[in-house]
């Protein structure tokens, strides 16, 4: 073997960059208020807070496995800041910091990590509309790249309702491999969707580096085939998230169509609970990216503005656990789905033989009958 | 099985006819109707199905798009969440293997993965089957992949008239549709359509000719096919277009072949794990007591779709369906 291609190696810190790991300010702040900013903050804080909880729940056997995204906070949290009410939103699994600004229940997503259906989780824990979030949130498709066509057909929506919404889509960079992310990219360049599109480069891909995935020198540039605008930013700087999403945000709002931004960022933990890094990986890696922290950064910036004080981190996390916790037991004390809510949500109208067939077979193995005894059954039911 | 409709006044068209009338009429009736696709635009369609449509309702109802069939339905199916209602054109059934992700992700899962919130009303119109002569991947019955999957629904028209009020009903049904056109049916016959717009059930058979003797079910051109064929014997035939691939409306099979005691199933799709497979379970598992003879399956065989020369001897003819019909009329146990 030759010589290192670029990307078997460190990735570059030729990017965007407002805050520096040292807090301190590379370039102009964004215009954000400092109410706001203490906003961010609290997410920071419940967005980790919830993600502990999370994982101390998979331990006891409560959920079967939780994806956290520590290390990687401030991409979704500087993109939720820059979104607006009446948008739509087709996050990964490490997006919980978009999820916990925009007031996502978690009652209802606990209840979702437990394994129940959406509409039992809707009967369970009703809401009024008003309640629910302002921007639309996507379920994902487990498989992360199905969402990038289809948050361009939202966009391609809005654009043809002439409405001035956009879709904000998070992608890893592993499934920029994936033939979706073209696929949807070659209709937004098109069709100037008012689409932002977050590579969210947490360098791992499960077990799989950042340089197995492309040998281009960056993810971002990808979007250069499809004559999309593209941007590589620090995703651990939070500043830097928020202004160039805000920016991108604006530019679809007006009409000029799609961005692509690569947002560098690392996943600090294991891929899930049922991954085990320490395998594939190596802590000098893990020792460099500590340096970064996106959280420890921003935290020395609103300590050095006054905007916290040596206090705030406790009192936030303290409130954090509380109404987290009632969330989450709410979210657990919902009781377990029925069988038969497999068969919903399917197809509309009349069940047709078959399902009508099927159900009665299951009712009747779940009573303890022979299913299969009766040829026709219909007097399952 | 549904019964035909009072047909006021009508005219004469020829199955793709019948599909641009209808989507002309769509187009007109609901603004939210896109019809998108690649080669759909000023060119009206390979096979014209769209001819005119572009002048007429604009590149923001008639969308030409990139060439990417996972790109597309996947697009659609983001357009049909937030309320438009896209009406894919999907060349050929044998591209769309390239979009199979956003076909199981997106089109056939989204409704049941959000509880029900969020409803697909995307059609997907299709061309299948041989006997034209034309390239590889041109000429697939692979339906057998569609029904497999859950969430959607499959229909396949025989004749221009169904073609139309199957096609309406699509476009307007909240589920998505994979809407199965024979190529070779495209010209092959002229019947008194309607003029104006009317639907009809997308999870119906249809009885084509009662019989007393046995059921044969069949679908797209193998209608025709065994209508000739059964023209040439001297049975009782009863011929059932199954028209709803998925999901099947299985009662009035049971029922007829409880009437007649035998059954053939005639496809142009491969025969192993063919819908022929299905139907065939189906009967044996709910009519084996009312059965005189095994059910036979007449299809074309396990390989790929041949070449020109020998597609006629791999597609079921007449010859293989009187054949089968002959198998099963004087079988003895």
């Amino acid at each position: 073997m030759g010589e290192k291609k670029w990307s078997e190696v460190r990735p570059s810190e030729d990017y965007r960059r407002i805050l520096r790991p040292d807090g301190t300010l590379q370039d102009k702040a964004p215009k954000v208020s400092r109410k706001e900013l203490l906003r961010w903050y609290q997410v920071f804080v419940e967005t980790r807070t919830f993600e502990e909880i999370a994982v101390r729940l998979q331990r006891r056997g409560v959920l079967s496995v939780a994806a956290v995204s520590r290390g990687e906070e401030a991409v979704g949290l500087g993109a939720a800041a820059a979104l607006k009410a009446g948008d739509w939103c087709f996050p990964s699994y490490r997006q919980n910091s978009t999820l916990l600004y925009w007031n996502a229940p978690i009652d209802r997503a606990m209840a979702g990590l437990m394994g129940n259906s959406p509409e039992h989780i809707r009967e369970q824990l009703p809401m009024t509309a008003d309640q629910l979030p302002k921007v639309t949130f996507m379920p994902y498709a487990v498989f992360l790249g199905a969402n990038i066509p289809l948050a361009v057909g939202s966009a391609m929506a809005d654009k043809l309702a002439g409405r001035d919404s956009i879709s904000l889509a998070f992608i890893g960079e592993g499934s920029t491999s994936e033939g979706d992310f073209h696929d949807g990219l070659s209709f937004a360049g098109v069709f100037d969707s008012p689409l932002v599109v977050i590579i969210q480069n947490n360098q791992w891909c499960i077990s799989m580096p950042a340089s197995k995935q492309t040998a281009a020198e960056t993810f971002a540039q990808k979007a250069v085939a499809h004559g999309i605008p593209h941007e590589r930013i620090d995703g651990n700087d939070v500043f830097a998230v928020y202004d160039t999403v805000k920016k991108a945000a604006d530019r679809a709002r007006k009409g000029h169509g799609a961005t692509v931004i690569e947002a560098v960022t690392y996943r600090m933990l294991d891929h899930n609970t049922a991954d085990s890094s320490a395998v594939y990986r190596t802590e000098d890696e893990a020792e460099y990216w500590q340096t970064l922290d996106p959280f420890d950064r921003f935290e020395k910036y609103l300590l050095a503005e006054k905007i916290i004080d040596s206090s705030t981190r406790e009192t936030l996390a303290a409130d954090a656990e509380i109404w987290l916790r009632e969330a989450i037991d709410r979210g657990r004390a919902v009781p377990p789905t029925e069988p038969s809510a497999m068969f919903e949500s399917h197809l509309h109208g009349e069940p047709g033989w078959s399902e009508r067939h099927q159900r009665a077979e299951l009712a009747a193995e779940l009573a303890g009958q022979n299913p299969f005894v009766d040829y026709t059954g219909e007097d399952l039911q | 099985m549904s019964a035909a409709i009072d047909k006021g006044q009508t005219e004469e068209l020829n199955l793709v006819t019948a599909i641009n009338q209808t989507l002309r009429q769509e187009l007109a009736r609901d603004p939210q109707v896109r019809v998108m696709g690649y080669d759909i635009g000023p060119i009206g369609g390979v096979f014209r199905a769209t001819d005119g449509l572009y002048d007429d309702f604009g590149d923001q109802q008639v969308i030409d798009t990139p060439l990417t069939e996972n790109g597309l339905i996947g697009a659609a199916v983001g357009m049909a969440m937030r309320g438009e209602r896209p009406v894919v054109e999907m060349q050929f059934l044998g591209f769309m293997y390239n979009a199979w992700g956003q076909f199981i992700y997106s089109l056939a899962n989204l409704h049941q993965k959000t509880g029900g919130l969020v409803n697909v009303p995307v059609t997907i119109r299709t061309t299948f089957g041989g006997g034209i002569k034309p390239l590889p991947f041109h000429s697939e019955s692979t339906e057998a992949y569609l029904m497999h999957t859950p969430g959607i629904r499959v229909v396949c028209p025989s004749t221009p008239y169904e073609a139309k009020g199957l096609l309406a009903a699509a476009i307007r049904c909240d589920d998505p549709v994979i809407f199965m056109e024979h190529t070779k049916l495209y010209r092959a016959f002229r019947e008194q359509v309607p003029t104006a717009d009317y639907t009809l059930p997308l999870d119906k058979c249809r009885l084509v000719k009662p019989g007393k003797e046995l059921t044969l079910i069949a679908w797209g051109n193998m209608v025709h096919v065994s209508q000739q064929a059964v023209d040439e014997l001297d049975y009782d035939v009863e011929i059932i277009d199954l028209r709803a691939i998925a999901p099947i409306d299985v009662e009035p099979l049971l029922d007829s072949v409880k009437k007649t005691g035998r059954c053939l199933i005639v496809h142009e799709a491969r025969r192993t794990a063919g819908p022929g497979a299905e139907l065939s379970a189906l009967i044996s598992e709910y009519a084996m007591e009312w059965l005189k003879a095994p059910i036979k399956r007449v299809t074309a065989f396990d390989v790929f779709f041949p070449d020109n020369q020998v597609e006629d001897v791999y597609l079921p003819g007449p010859d293989r369906v009187k054949a089968g019909i002959e198998a099963v009329m004087n079988y003895q146990f």
